[in-house]
């Protein structure tokens, strides 16, 4: 009886998953809590239905799961200032108002989440620190547009 | 004439011994402080070259310096500063779970190549002195100075690592030899 080749049917189901599902997010931060979001939080397996339906649930999983380390290794080793421009992608496309995401993030960092399992603790460190400095910069960014547009209203606004 | 020279030799082991001590006194304070994080002391491979370079970068710096705002270049030094003692502590870590390693191989080695074992030891001393030099330059003076010395100890550490596997591969062909218990 043949066996199947278990690394091609993964490769196989981890090039479906780029093609089908993450090549439609926009952004590497997206596809980084769109995968971590795949993965059940008390037993670390990933899950997902259409994967799991073409290909085995097993074969899914860890499909999933190899996605989830690339793009996280992808983006960890990003400049501070691709970072920032990854983050505000992200917080643009929400539906949420920037201010309230920025908020949010700062004070929950959920991203945190978004590590996958055994990765490197030092890349591990500094992605969270930099998702941090990004998060700090795009406020301060937010307050500084905040105070010159009432400026270049008032610029903009007829003499009296 | 005699006399200059045990003075040289008298002087050159005692600032010997001071450095040794030196070392090991840096070592106990900054690498045993703050303890480990979460994943730091399992760790069984190096980090990434390109990661390290990142740490140590002045790249992001020169980027948060064009900001122009004091807190954000605080909070920069400030996380930057831990991220590095995080790697440093990292690369100290496994480099000593490595020796343990070989420790345990070497004494089950039957034909153990002296001038080798010499050249690991001097390369884990000479790591082991370079990670508590590292420590404690990045705190005082933050880690985007350090990006070459920070090299030379992720070169060292591969190296180490490198020599292990290689022992560790040979004591297992040797038990596997016929005739070996």
């Amino acid at each position: 009886m043949d066996v199947p080749d278990k690394t091609i049917t993964v490769e196989e189901a981890y090039d479906d998953l780029l093609r089908r599902s993450l090549s439609k997010i926009s952004g590497d931060l997206a596809r980084l809590i769109y995968l971590a979001s795949t993965r059940d939080y008390n037993t670390g397996k990933y899950h997902h239905d259409g994967l799991a339906a073409h290909f085995h649930a097993d074969i899914a999983c860890q499909a999933l799961e190899m996605a989830h380390r690339q793009v996280f290794y992808r983006i960890a080793a990003r400049s501070l200032q691709e970072l920032v421009a990854e983050v505000e992608l992200y917080i643009n496309s929400s539906r949420q108002s920037r201010e309230e995401v920025l908020q949010v993030w700062q004070k929950l960092e959920p991203y945190r989440v978004a590590l996958p399992v055994d990765v490197n603790a030092a890349v591990a460190q500094l992605f969270v620190s930099n998702i941090r400095l990004a998060l700090a910069i795009l406020r301060r960014r937010l307050q500084q547009e905040a105070v010159e547009t009432p400026t270049s209203w008032q610029q903009r606004s007829p003499a009296r | 004439m005699m006399e200059s020279s045990s003075l040289i030799a008298g002087t050159a082991l005692l600032l010997l011994i001071l450095l040794v001590a030196t070392l090991r006194l840096l070592a106990s304070r900054s690498l045993q402080e703050p303890p480990l994080a979460r994943g730091e002391e399992d760790i069984t491979e190096p980090c990434p070259d390109e990661f390290v370079s990142r740490i140590f970068s002045r790249d992001d710096w020169e980027f948060v310096r064009g900001i122009k705002c004091g807190s954000i270049e605080r909070l920069f030094s400030r996380e930057r500063k831990r991220v590095a003692l995080a790697w440093v502590r990292q690369t100290s870590a496994m480099i000593r779970r490595v020796m343990r390693g070989h420790a345990e191989a070497a004494r089950q080695s039957r034909n153990l190549e002296v001038s080798v074992e010499l050249s690991i030891l001097t390369q884990y001393v000479a790591l082991m002195a370079v990670c508590a030099i590292l420590s404690l330059a990045i705190q005082v003076a933050g880690p985007l100075w350090l990006g070459g010395l920070a090299q030379f100890a992720q070169r060292l550490s591969l190296r180490v690592a490198k020599a292990q596997e290689s022992l560790q591969a040979r004591s297992l062909a040797e038990a596997a030899r016929p005739g070996t218990a």
